[in-house]
């Protein structure tokens, strides 16, 4: 269970990202934040797995409050999440294998446990012919797998990400969709922020329109 | 490189108060007072005198050396200026007694005091005792020890900065790197071991070329100034650090090497 009291966010020198931001997710659903460009989602994400802190309000996770979290243990937090990050955040000197494989070898995971999970992950992602190329030698969109077979690949109870699809044709961009639909149905918790409609009216289950920094509805399909 | 000379540095001074030390103990070690008799002196002079020392309690060993025993000695040591005693046509050298000095009183107030009793005494011409040169050359080891380490702890500083710059150079140019880990759940330790492990083995590899220099310098140093006899020749002659001292250089340069970098991770684990 998510949930989110009161939550308020300003950045030095702004307006209010998040003003008085308060839902709950329960457990294994599948959550869609939306909104404009500036509404505040990626605010709200980063919250969430305590990179940005809120300048108020409480955020429950699992009955923890992670504001309480010491910075030496948030690992903790991170571990039970796999994140997508907007920008990726790919080690660009390793393979995409290694890509992948660190959240694996963080846990303390060696050898064939690791080939094994790594591949079915990239295999998912339709990437496993090009594990061994670098980063950069791949296109946005096959960064953006990577990125997500890295979130997927040590089966954790949520996942949290920011445009996944942002960078994918139509066609992989349901196919990635329809990979965290699957994720979901065996129970994970997925959250994914977008702003594409026809997205989310295709896969639409609760939707949390974000307006502004402040929660414009919620809805449940 | 600054760790290499840091513990060069250090490396030379342990080196030239080792020379020291082994100088002053092959002195020291036979704590030997020479009492010389004037030719005049009868046997039952003599005979008080040893008596005298024998009841002192000071001493390990008294013998007595006859002008015989003494001119021999000078032959085997230096056979070389056998002709100038040739030349001189008698026996120049005095009898003596040679004592030694027990461990325990070497030093002692009651030591001194028998040997100044001794100077002004019927029957000894002279003394022959190297206390204070003993003294002064462990003055001299002390001072030699007291610069190396002072000058030794002021680089110690510096290298503990520049290991921990070098270390802080290389965190931000991989500070993406550490913080996509801190988000996908690595602990700190998972990210500061290879740092660490980086810092280390700078250290390590500093105080291993510090005493490869050494040991160069201590090989070839010699060779250069050719043959050099007597003290001249044991002050100058580099002896090689012992195997404790090169193990504490090199321990030294590992933590070294573990506290900076282990320093210059820190504020980049708050992400």
């Amino acid at each position: 269970m998510i949930e989110l009291y009161h939550i308020w966010k300003k950045y030095q020198g702004n307006d209010w990202a998040l003003s008085d931001v308060s839902f709950f997710i329960n457990p294994g659903e599948f959550t869609f934040i939306t909104g404009p460009s500036g509404s505040g989602k990626s605010t709200l994400l980063k919250i969430l797995y305590r990179e940005l802190l809120p300048t108020e309000g409480q955020i429950v996770i699992d009955q923890r409050n992670i504001l309480k979290i010491p910075d030496n243990k948030l690992y903790e937090l991170r571990r039970s999440m796999g994140i997508v990050f907007q920008d990726f955040r790919l080690l660009f000197h390793k393979s995409v294998f290694e890509n992948v494989a660190v959240a694996l070898r963080i846990l303390g995971m060696t050898g064939k446990d690791i080939r094994t999970r790594v591949f079915n992950a990239l295999r998912m992602v339709s990437l496993q012919k090009k594990m061994w190329e670098l980063p950069s030698r791949l296109s946005y969109g096959e960064q953006q797998r990577v990125a997500i077979a890295r979130a997927i690949v040590n089966n954790p109870k949520i996942i949290l990400a920011d445009e996944p699809t942002g960078n994918l044709d139509i066609k992989l961009a349901f196919e990635i969709m329809s990979l965290f639909q699957e994720i979901n149905e065996k129970g994970t918790t997925v959250i994914i922020c977008t702003h594409d409609r026809e997205l989310i009216r295709y896969f639409g289950h609760s939707i949390l329109f974000l307006f502004k920094g402040r929660v414009l509805r919620k809805e449940q399909l | 490189m600054i760790i290499c000379l840091t513990f060069l540095t250090l490396g030379i001074f342990l080196a030239l108060s080792n020379n020291i030390k082994f100088l002053t103990r092959s002195v020291s070690d036979d704590q030997v007072i020479v009492f010389f008799l004037s030719e005049t002196s009868s046997m039952e002079t003599v005979a008080a005198i040893q008596k005298e020392m024998e009841d002192s309690r000071l001493f390990s060993r008294i013998r007595l050396v006859n002008r015989e025993e003494a001119l021999a000695a000078f032959k085997t040591k230096f056979p070389d200026l056998e002709s100038v005693l040739q030349n001189l046509n008698r026996n120049p050298f005095p009898s003596s007694l040679e004592a030694t000095f027990s461990r325990d009183s070497l030093n002692t107030a009651a030591g001194r005091d028998l040997v100044e009793r001794m100077r002004t005494r019927e029957g000894i011409s002279d003394i022959q005792y190297n206390r204070e040169w003993i003294e002064r050359m462990r003055t001299f080891d002390r001072l030699i020890r007291a610069v190396g380490f002072f000058l030794g702890g002021i680089l110690i500083f510096a290298s503990f900065f520049i290991i921990s710059n070098v270390i802080k150079l290389n965190v931000l140019a991989r500070k993406n790197e550490i913080a996509i880990l801190r988000l996908v759940g690595a602990t700190n330790w998972f990210i500061r071991i290879p740092f660490v492990m980086e810092g280390v083995f700078l250290g390590l590899l500093g105080g291993v070329l510090a005493v490869f220099l050494l040991w160069l310098v201590t090989a070839l140093f010699p060779l250069y100034l050719g043959s050099s006899p007597g003290v001249i020749g044991e002050l100058i002659q580099f002896r090689f650090l012992s195997v404790s001292q090169i193990l504490a250089l090199l321990v030294s340069g590992s933590l070294i090497g573990f506290l900076g970098s282990f320093s210059s991770l820190s504020k980049f684990l708050k992400i």
